[in-house]
């Protein structure tokens, strides 16, 4: 249902890797590196929550989902995982390599600091740099990727400076809906002022996610050729389906309905994470989807034919 | 200081692709991989219409994104000003090719190069040669044939074009063909908004 497939690429108006000229789909970052930005923002937002809260099981969750799953995801991407060492080496112009940097900083002294509450292992003194450290870095994970799509300005649909914000938002939104989550499971938050706290964080960060994805789509409309095309692609095209059912409607409109007007239970908890995570997921997806590059050059823009 | 930048004259251009063939033949380039294509382009409405054909290629950018988002180090650019990628750096990151506003960046992959140009894995000796300069699972793009401009010779594509539609040349000469074809013609970048300042120019 995803596909970007040779009917559509071929049909009128995009020339996908042929030799018209016309709109062309980036195709480069693809179902993995979604999925790698998907652990990324949703493993540090947890992260960052749970340090806040002093929540154990979602420290150790947040570090295993990015620790773990988005490093697998980034390999399984990159066309030579051997050397992917490498790109730590330019974080003064890259936002890859900043992220990297992030992630470094991230699991290393967010590990330190999972052992020094369990084991007692790092001086008193150094307890509080270790734990701050970890949030840096947690901090730049679940923006950088933003950042780096932001920059972008082949692909006018990412161009924009919500990518970052919706990067944080989603990234913070999967956090408190795994907490609560976690919480219905039994892992019980420390007392119940956080609780509350997690709750209202939740229903604020739905209803701020909504209005960044609709400001996207606002921005696309009336933006460049390119983010008009991507506008299209998702919202009356062969990419709308997946995007209003999904992203808009499992993703947002449902689970923000149950925050707002159903009680809290386990059952309801367990619908909004679930829903949330898995619109989430498809906006990832497909926002890499409807990557559109402007025509190279038209002669009719330039040579007024 | 030399700076190296490619002129093509759409006038000229009969779309013949010779351009695209000389380009893979030079670079052994595999099946599905181009470094240049000559695309067509179709404008006005029946039975008042033409058909345009627009050479393409890296634009070596002066303010090339491709490097500035290189984790890697292993895109560069030459003090003659051509945008190089040095493929025993790359990590096939990907994030070059997101970034090129022209779609001049190309993966190759495993199944190219062992597969060969005719899908059965047998390598013709012609591919066996050419085929050891690639590491799979990098990016790669058209380095405006440095290896044949360090020698003194036009690029592929440029000695090849028949109907001299493609010029190449320095930009910092203001003597030479190259800077006085976009000054008398008034070249123009592709793409400028994207402020990447190309080094190809078209003419009409
Ligand atoms: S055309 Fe693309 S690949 Fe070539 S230098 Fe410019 S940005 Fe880089
Ligand atoms: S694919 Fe290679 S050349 Fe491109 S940005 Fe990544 S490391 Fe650099």
């Amino acid at each position: 249902m995803f596909d970007v497939s040779l009917k559509n690429v071929l049909r009128l108006g995009y020339a996908g890797r042929t030799f018209k000229s016309g709109y062309r789909f980036q195709n480069y970052w693809d179902t993995p590196m979604a999925t790698a930005f998907f652990c990324g923002e949703t493993g540090a937002g947890l992260f960052i929550l749970s340090m806040l809260l002093n929540f154990m099981p979602g420290i150790i969750l947040g570090l295993l989902i990015t620790g773990v799953g988005k490093t697998f995801f980034h390999l399984t991407h990159m066309g030579v995982p051997s050397k992917s060492w490498r790109a730590i080496l330019r974080p003064d112009r890259s936002w890859i390599s900043r992220g990297l940097w992030g992630i470094i900083f991230f699991v290393g002294f967010g590990s330190l600091h999972v052992l020094d509450q369990i084991f007692g292992v790092v001086p008193d003194q150094l307890a509080k740099p270790v734990y701050l450290l970890a949030i840096a870095g947690a901090m730049m994970v679940v923006v950088y990727q933003g950042f780096a799509m932001s920059h972008s300005t082949a692909i006018s649909f990412w161009n924009t400076g919500l990518m970052p914000v919706s990067s944080m938002l989603y990234g913070f939104l999967a956090g408190s809906s795994l907490v609560m989550a976690l919480n219905a499971l039994g892992f019980d938050v420390a007392d119940a002022g956080q609780f509350a706290m997690v709750i209202t964080g939740q229903k604020i960060l739905m209803v701020a996610v909504l209005m960044t994805v609709l400001s996207l789509l606002h921005n696309a409309k009336h933006g460049a050729k390119g983010a008009h095309q991507s506008y299209l692609l998702l919202t009356k095209d062969f990419l709308s389906k997946p995007f209003l059912i999904g992203v808009m409607g499992i993703g947002i409109i449902i689970p923000l309905a149950i925050l707002l007007f159903a009680p809290v239970n386990f059952i309801t908890t367990m619908t909004v994470t679930g829903t949330m995570l898995v619109g989430f997921y498809l906006y990832r997806i497909l926002v890499f989807k409807a990557g559109v590059l402007d025509p190279i050059l038209s002669p009719a823009d330039i040579f007024k034919r | 200081m030399t700076s190296y930048g490619m002129v093509f004259d759409v006038k000229r251009c009969i779309g013949c692709n010779a351009c695209t063939v000389a380009c893979k033949q030079e670079n052994s380039l595999p099946d599905g991989v181009f470094f240049t294509r000559t695309l067509s382009a179709e404008s006005g409405s029946y039975p008042n219409v033409s058909r345009t054909y627009l050479p393409t290629i890296c634009n070596h950018c002066e303010d090339a994104p491709c490097e500035k988002v290189c984790p890697s180090g292993a895109t560069y650019t030459r003090d003659d000003g051509i945008v190089m990628v040095d493929a025993k750096k790359c990590i096939g990151c990907g994030s070059c090719a997101v970034a090129c506003p022209y779609d001049m960046r190309t993966q190759i992959e495993e199944t190219q190069v062992k597969g060969g140009l005719f899908g059965d894995g047998q390598l013709t000796p012609f591919e066996e040669q050419g085929y050891s300069r690639f590491e799979c699972g990098t990016f790669t793009k058209c380095d405006f044939c440095s290896e044949r401009v360090d020698a003194g010779k036009q690029p592929a594509c440029v000695a090849t074009c028949p109907t001299d539609a493609r010029i190449f040349g320095d930009l910092d000469d203001p003597d030479s063909k190259v800077s006085r074809l976009i000054r008398d013609r008034m070249g123009r970048q592709p793409l400028p908004e994207k402020n990447t300042r190309p080094k190809v120019f078209y003419i009409e």
